[in-house]
């Protein structure tokens, strides 16, 4: 009776966090659209934590350190951001004028090209290409404008984000203190863990992209293509998926350097650029950057970018890596939870000697 | 004046208090005050009421501890009489669970907050990240950590001549 009664508490305990979990997933689904702007600022933030730890460590107060590292960062950002929209509204006011006359280069190229391959294999004719061209082509300058409304997530991350560094380390203190004390060291272990490679991936990711859109910007530049603001722009975020960015430059540049330039030269100029790039980025910049993040197989990287984009687009895209990135970790933490706290393989053998303490 | 009262408004006088504490944990000896700042780093507190058990006989190591503030009691279970010892007492400034940082062993005592206690906590993924990241304080760590071990094996053999 009493052992019933102490199963019933035993079950009772867990009833509130459960209703409260629940509670919380639901209102996830309901408004993720408003959730997702602080998804991004808690990632920020913890991209960001460790440099305010920095001065946190060496004796500033938080406050301080984030206020000082907000008004630093703030000015040095202004500035690029300022430069950036300067060439960008250039680029883009540009590209507004230009598009028609591009747009029909471009589509006469590929209908010449498609009569021509609809000459030697007929049943080509029955896939549309010309006419699907046409109406892609139309779309691009709004898909473009249609990008626009995001800009206010730069307004909105980074306000989130302050408040987040400011107070967030409050609550992790008081979650720490607040963990099962018989578990607690387990608990951190994983999570220092899982910080470990997940912290270190994201930032050497975030440094290779800022990296190769500098060096992306500073070629094109030099090499005279039009956009290449724009395009170093696009590379940069394309450089968070891995082997994305050097793609998406070698694409893009190459149909900009095709319509300026009208010449194969240039092309293969491009060509060569971005193959640079890609090895730069594959033989200095990975080994150094990422040296202490989590090693993950270039097929387990494609895996999780389409199953990313299967359950969440462009965002799922995004956050596959960090997501894989964890589960990797967490997998690892398994295997050998399996071979200590489990029990399911023989107890490890401490390290014996039999030489006696002299 | 004013430059130093923003200047201590800034400062987190706390942070000094705990460098000054590290600075006199025996693990620790040698290394400068400068450089414990990357300790400090490294170690994670976590307070823990009266009466919490913190690691249980048996269980896994994977940190080792050391008492801020509080006392912590290191009990033994007495497999022939099913009875928990009282082995140690652990005291601000004193440390347990090292052998956590050598390797991934269960422990050998279970450690239990005598009163509300405050402690850091270094895990032996953090020691092994500051050992790459920086050797000289690595180097100090190890070294006081072999002789640490040392003497509490010294002390195991000699007592049997001390009854």
């Amino acid at each position: 009776m009493a052992s019933d009664t102490a199963q019933k508490k035993s079950y009772a305990q867990f009833l509130l966090p459960a209703v409260m979990g629940a509670a919380l997933l639901y209102f996830i689904v309901m408004a993720k659209g408003a959730i997702f702007p602080f998804i991004l600022s808690a990632a920020l933030a913890y991209v960001l934590n460790p440099l305010i730890s920095y001065f946190e460590v060496r004796g500033i107060k938080r406050g301080y350190a984030v206020v000082g590292l907000y008004l630093s960062v703030g000015a040095v950002l202004s500035i690029g951001v300022y430069l950036m929209l300067h060439f960008l509204s250039y680029d883009i006011e540009s590209l507004q004028k230009y598009w028609p006359t591009y747009a029909e280069r471009l589509q006469a190229y590929v209908t010449d090209m498609n009569t021509r391959m609809v000459a030697n294999y007929p049943f080509l004719a029955k896939l549309g290409l010309a006419a699907k061209l046409q109406h892609l082509l139309e779309m691009v300058p709004q898909l473009l404008l249609s990008l626009l409304p995001a800009l206010t997530l730069l307004f909105i991350i980074p306000f989130v984000t302050f408040f987040l560094l400011v107070g967030g380390s409050a609550i992790i203190d008081y979650l720490l203190d607040h963990l099962p004390s018989r578990h607690a060291e387990l608990i951190l272990h994983v999570a220092s863990r899982i910080d470990g490679s997940l912290g270190n991936y994201l930032r050497g990711i975030l440094t290779e992209a800022f990296v190769i859109f500098l060096i992306a910007f500073t070629g094109l530049m030099l090499m005279d293509l039009n956009y290449a603001a724009v395009i170093a722009v696009l590379i940069g975020f394309s450089s968070l998926i891995p082997y994305l960015g050097a793609i998406v430059g070698a694409l893009l540049s190459s149909v900009v350097a095709y319509l300026q330039f009208g010449a194969i030269l240039p092309i293969i100029k491009i060509l060569a650029f971005f193959t640079g790039i890609r090895f730069f980025d594959d033989w200095f910049l990975q080994p150094y950057i990422m040296k202490k993040a989590v090693d993950l197989n270039p097929a387990v990287i494609l895996l999780a970018l389409m199953a990313g984009a299967e359950i969440g687009g462009i965002w799922g895209i995004v956050f596959s890596i960090p997501v894989t990135c964890i589960l990797k970790e967490l997998l690892q933490i398994a295997v050998e939870l399996q071979e200590t706290e489990f029990r399911w393989k023989p107890k490890p053998e401490p390290t014996r000697i039999s030489i006696p303490y002299t | 004046m004013g430059i130093l009262n923003l200047l201590n408004t800034i400062y987190d006088e706390e942070i000094l208090a705990k460098l000054d504490f590290l600075k006199g944990i025996n693990l620790f000896e040698g290394i400068k005050k400068r450089q414990l700042i990357h300790v400090l780093e490294s170690l994670q507190e976590r307070t823990y009421l009266k009466g919490e058990t913190i690691f249980a006989q048996g269980d896994i190591g994977r940190a080792l501890f050391i008492v801020s503030s509080g006392k912590i009691a290191l009990s033994r279970l007495d497999a022939a009489a099913q009875k928990a010892e009282v082995i140690a007492e652990v005291n601000p400034g004193e440390f347990f669970g090292e052998m956590a940082l050598l390797e991934e062993m269960p422990r050998t005592a279970t450690a239990t907050a005598a009163e509300d206690t405050k402690v850091f906590m270094l895990f032996k993924i953090k020691l092994d990240s500051l050992l790459f990241s920086r050797p000289k304080i690595g180097v100090v760590v190890a070294s006081q950590l072999a002789r640490i071990l040392s003497a509490r094996l010294r002390a195991l053999l000699e007592k049997p001549a001390e009854n």
